[in-house]
This record gives C-alpha cells, structure tokens and sequence, in this order.
C-alpha cells in the first residue's frame, strides 16, 4: 500500500511543479471547447441544444483519452533517461508499481477534463444533481480504462520516438470509432461491429448517457467491458514490469 | 531420492546473518552475439569494499547489473545477502542500495523531495522517509542545495545525491557503478570519502571503476577484462604477484626498445606512458640497459607496481586507455602468470 502511495504521489509531485505541464493541462480544455464551438457551429441541423448533448461526453472523452495517454508517455521517457530504474528496483510490489501508475495517469487526465466539467453550469447542459454524479462516475472508470491502455502499451517501450507513433496509430483509430464526435448511424455495418471491441466507445456511452439520459449500450455492460479492459490491462502492465530481464 | 529437509539446517544456506554479501557461480551474459561475461566467480565478504577494477566495455555494469537484480544472468546463479538475484529479487532489493553509472533523479523535483520520495519507495513511513533524508541531507553536507531542484546541481552535488539515495534505506550493501564518472579530483575524493564512512560503519561496498586510484582503498579487487575476472586479490597481494619492481622507459621508439628488451630474455610490455619492465632489481638492470639500449631514453623511472602495471602484465593493454593495442597473446588466457 505504501509503495502505491509512492509511485501515486512521486507522478502527482511531478505535475505539480512542472508549472508547463500543469498550465497546458488547465488550458487544454479551451482548445476543446473552441472544438466543441466549431461543432456546434457547423451542425445547426441536428438542432443546437441536442448537439450540445451529443457532443460534449465525447470531448470529455478526447481529453480524457490524450491526456492519460500523454501521462503514460512520461513512463517510457523516465525509462529512458533511466529514472525508471531507480524506481523499479526499489521494493514495491510490481502489481502496485502497475496499479499506481494506472491511477495517478488517471489523476492526471482527470485535471483537464474537470476543468471542463465546471463549464457544466456556463454551457447550460441543464443537468439533475443525479446526472451529474452519474458523470463524474462515468469520467473516472473512462480516465482509469484510459490510462490503463496507456500504461500497458508505454511500459513495453524503451523510445519516446517510437512510442507517440505507435501510440497515435492506436489512438485515433480507437477515437474515430468511438463515435465521439460524430454518430456512427451512417458508418459501414462493419465498422459499427468494429466499434464493440472499442473500449472508447464504451466510456463515451457511459458519459453520454449521463448527460442525455439514453444509452446505446447498457450502462451496466459498459461498465462491466471497461472494468475489464482495467483489470486486464493493469494485470499486463503488472507483467511487464515484473518480467524484469532488463531493468 | 528426496529427503526429508535437514533438520540441522532449516533455513538451508539462505537468510541468517551469514559470512557472505554476494556469491556469484560461473555467471554468462549473452547480449545476442556479444558474450559479455564469460565465466564470473567470486565471492564478496560482509563489511568488504570490494573493487572491480576494469577498462570500458570489461563487462563491469553487465556484472553489475546481474547482482544488483538489474539484469538476468544467461548461465550460472548469483546469491546477494542469502538470497537468489533471480528468483528472490524483491528479498535483495529491499537491503540494497544502487548508485547507477548514468543519473537517475528527477530533475524537476527538489533534492528533498528526491531523497523523501525515494525513502517512500522503500517503504519508510512518511515521518520516517522525512527524518532519513534530513539525516542524510546533513551528514553529506546536502543541506544548502535541499530545495534546489536536481537538475540544477552541479555533476559532483548530483552524485553526491544519488548517493544519498541509495542510502535512504540504510541498505546493508551499496552498489555504485562508475559512480564518480565524469568528476573533478575534489568531488571524487569527497564521494569516496563518503562511501568509506558508509564502510566502515559495517556496510558492504560493491563498487566498479576503471580508475586504479578509486580501486586502490578497496579491501580487494578483481581485475575483469573482457568478460574475465584475471585476478582477485588484496591492492597489495596484486601488486606483490608481478614479483618485483616496475622499470618505465619513456623512449623514442618504444615498439623498438620493446623488441631489443625482448632478445635480450626480458618480457616487456607497451603501454601508453612507455615500454614497461617488470624484473625483480630494476636499480641493478637500469645501467645497462640504458648504456646499451639501441634507441634514445627520453625519461626512465623506478616504481613499485601499480594497479597498472598490473593490469597491463596481465593483458598487455592500459588501464585507462582502451586504445592500446592488445599484445598477441598464446591460445590461453593470461592467467597468473607470477
Ligand atoms: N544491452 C546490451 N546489448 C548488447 N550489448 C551490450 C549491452 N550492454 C552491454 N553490451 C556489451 O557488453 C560488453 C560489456 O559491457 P558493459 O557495459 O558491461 O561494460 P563496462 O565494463 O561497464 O564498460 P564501461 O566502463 O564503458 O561502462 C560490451 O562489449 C558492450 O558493448
Ligand atoms: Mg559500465
């Protein structure tokens, strides 16, 4: 529990003096928002309030997803420059060093996007107390599946070349499937299959049903499917850090 | 046919507070193609500083590595502390402590905060972790650069907070790998100093360099070379195996001299600061071979043997310069030859 505590507190420390990266992290939510205007603009036809619904989950979700991605990126470049080193020789359980990871990625995607959850009230969403904590469930098991991607793709790499590649190649696929942004009604029979195995998609329901009250999947196979993909991908991570053949 | 457990020995030869700090057993280390250790035996001794002595790409993190837990062996078995460095790593890791060849703080965050989280990471309580790294912060005269960020240390300070790292958990042995690389004399004799402080308050020390001088206050050393441990004796007991003293020629053609001493029946060695001469009176040979000698003497010397002159007897290359070339030697290693 106490190393949990340490590798949590080492990445929240991290965040906090490195004034760039927390000022970008607060800021970022306004380039979404400017996103979220854009859309807004453009889709007067599905009615603006409506859309206003549809789309504002997905941003959560988009920056929810970059930015726990972005956190798990520090893993492969603190192995780089051989921090990573120092840590993963100290004593702590590697399921901790796993898990411990997974949350403070999940801390810190969670910044920007409440930061956009205070704009709650400005943008007029209208939303019940209820609904409201029903989001911000929904927001952490998204950040936790997230950063859990993040962490059991970064701990398998030693380069922060190779890493943002394969991880853009993964990510705006796992994006554009999620329907977001956009609905996927119009989107080929295939693709639409192609979206079930998108944890993405999930998380985005999950907050989208908060706020409009309709899922398209049922809230408790989503959260059954994302708890999986949790699990699952902090039991890799776990072992990847304990394989160990070369620190 | 498997017996019961002796009944004599129930913890078997691991844990309690045995004689031995690390025993490794015919350790290999393949990287592909590059067999980096070939071989390696040897056997540390609680409260020993123990040196491995050797020049770039000897084999020394590789080694290094492999019993600080860091690096799996291909072959052979490594005990540190009473336990297997594979199969009981987290045993080993919790009572040792590491100071890598390449940095390994946070930059970002301060030298406290470094040496406070450090101490959380080996499980200290937080008002433990914070006592610890004031402690420390004060006996390695830290105390001035606490807040100041890590990155921002001058290369002497930041090794001197690795160090502070490593000790965090008042660890019963310490690793340090090339830890002074890069260092002016100053803050290698202070580094060093601190370490033999740790030392000699019963620490174990497992320390790699390829400065002869940082080998020298070690209770042993192992020369290793090319995967090879050559030697592994007290700094006295190595120096007294070259039998007899060391005669250095500084000349104008060394390769020359090298061969005319070599038809005269002596057995001399190229290094870069001149032709080297191991005979057991060099006061009584020095006349003639000067007087005699076919090419001009710029400067000749009388020494007792150093590391040095050791290692380049036993390899034919310098220590501290790789670049020498390597004199050709029969199919067997160089053994001990004295
Ligand atoms: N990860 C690796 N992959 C392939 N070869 C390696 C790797 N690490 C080390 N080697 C090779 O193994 C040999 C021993 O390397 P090692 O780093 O142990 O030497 P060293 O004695 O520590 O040298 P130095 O004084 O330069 O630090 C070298 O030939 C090196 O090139
Ligand atoms: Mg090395």
């Amino acid at each position: 529990m106490r190393g949990l505590i340490a590798v949590i507190l080492l990445d929240l420390k991290r965040l906090w003096v490195d004034r760039v990266r927390l000022a970008t992290s607060l800021i970022q939510p306004l380039l979404y928002l400017f996103v979220l205007g854009s859309g807004l603009g453009a889709s007067s036809v599905m009615g603006g309030r409506g859309y206003l619904h549809y789309i504002f989950p997905g941003v959560l979700g988009l920056s929810l997803l970059f930015s726990s991605v972005f956190a798990a990126m520090l893993i492969v470049f603190d192995r780089q420059i051989g921090f990573l080193k120092a840590v993963l020789v100290a004593p702590v359980p590697r399921v901790s060093i796993a898990l411990g990871k997974v949350l403070s990625g999940a801390l810190q995607a969670l910044v920007p996007a409440t930061v956009l959850l205070l704009l709650v009230p400005v943008l007029g969403l209208g939303l019940s107390p209820l609904r409201f904590v029903e989001l911000i469930a929904s927001m952490w098991l998204a950040a936790l599946t997230f950063s859990a991607l993040g962490v059991a793709t970064a701990a398998r790499f030693r380069s922060t070349t190779v890493f943002p590649i394969i991880g853009n190649a993964v990510l705006l696929p796992l994006f554009f499937l999620s329907g977001a942004l956009y609905p996927l009604d119009r989107a080929p029979p295939w693709l639409r299959a192609l979206a079930h195995a998108d944890p993405v998609a999930y998380a985005v329901d999950l907050m989208r049903g908060a706020v409009i009250g309709r899922y398209a999947y049922p809230p408790v196979l989503s959260i059954c499917v994302l708890t999986a993909f949790v699990v699952v991908l902090t039991w890799l991570a776990t072992r990847v850090f304990a394989a160990g053949d070369n620190l | 046919m498997p017996g019961p457990a002796d009944p004599q020995d129930p913890r078997g030869d691991s844990g309690g507070p045995g004689e031995i700090a690390i025993e490794a057993r015919s350790l290999h280390k393949r990287y592909g193609a590059v067999h980096a250790l070939r071989g390696i035996d040897l056997v540390v001794r609680r409260g020993e500083m123990f040196a491995l002595l050797g020049p770039n790409g000897a084999g020394k993190t590789t080694l290094f590595s492999i019993l600080a837990t860091l690096l799996r062996p291909s072959e052979g078995e490594a005990r540190v502390l009473g336990h297997d460095t594979v199969r009981e790593r987290a045993r080993v890791r919790e009572r040792i402590g590491i100071v890598f060849q390449e940095p390994a703080l946070e930059g970002k965050l301060s030298v406290r905060d470094n040496l406070y989280l450090m101490g959380l990471f080996y499980r200290l309580s937080s008002r433990a972790a914070k006592a610890r790294s004031e402690e420390l912060l004060h006996t390695l005269g830290l105390e001035e650069v606490a807040e100041r960020e890590a990155q921002k240390l001058s290369g002497g300070q930041k090794r001197r907070v690795e160090l502070a790292r490593a000790l965090v958990a008042s660890p019963d042995l310490l690793f340090l790998d090339e830890a002074t690389l890069g260092l002016d004399v100053d803050a290698r004799r202070q580094f060093w100093g601190e370490a033999r402080r740790y030392s000699q308050r019963g620490g174990t020390v497992f320390l790699t360099t390829h400065y002869m001088d940082e080998a020298e206050p070690a209770d042993r050393i192992a020369l290793i070379d090319h995967g090879r441990i050559l030697a592994l004796d007290t700094p006295q007991a190595l120096k007294n195996r070259i039998g007899g003293g060391v005669l250095l020629l500084a000349t104008a053609d060394d390769a020359r001299a090298a061969a005319w001493l070599h038809e005269r029946g002596f057995e001399p060695e190229v290094g870069a600061r001149g032709v080297l001469l191991v005979v057991p009176e060099p006061a009584a040979v020095l006349p003639e071979v000067l007087a005699q000698l076919p090419v001009r003497t710029h400067r000749a010397e009388i020494h007792e043997p150093s590391l040095e002159d050791v290692f380049l007897k036993l390899t034919g290359r310098a220590l501290e310069d790789g670049q020498a070339a390597p004199r050709v030697r029969g199919a067997s290693g160089p053994g001990a030859a004295q």
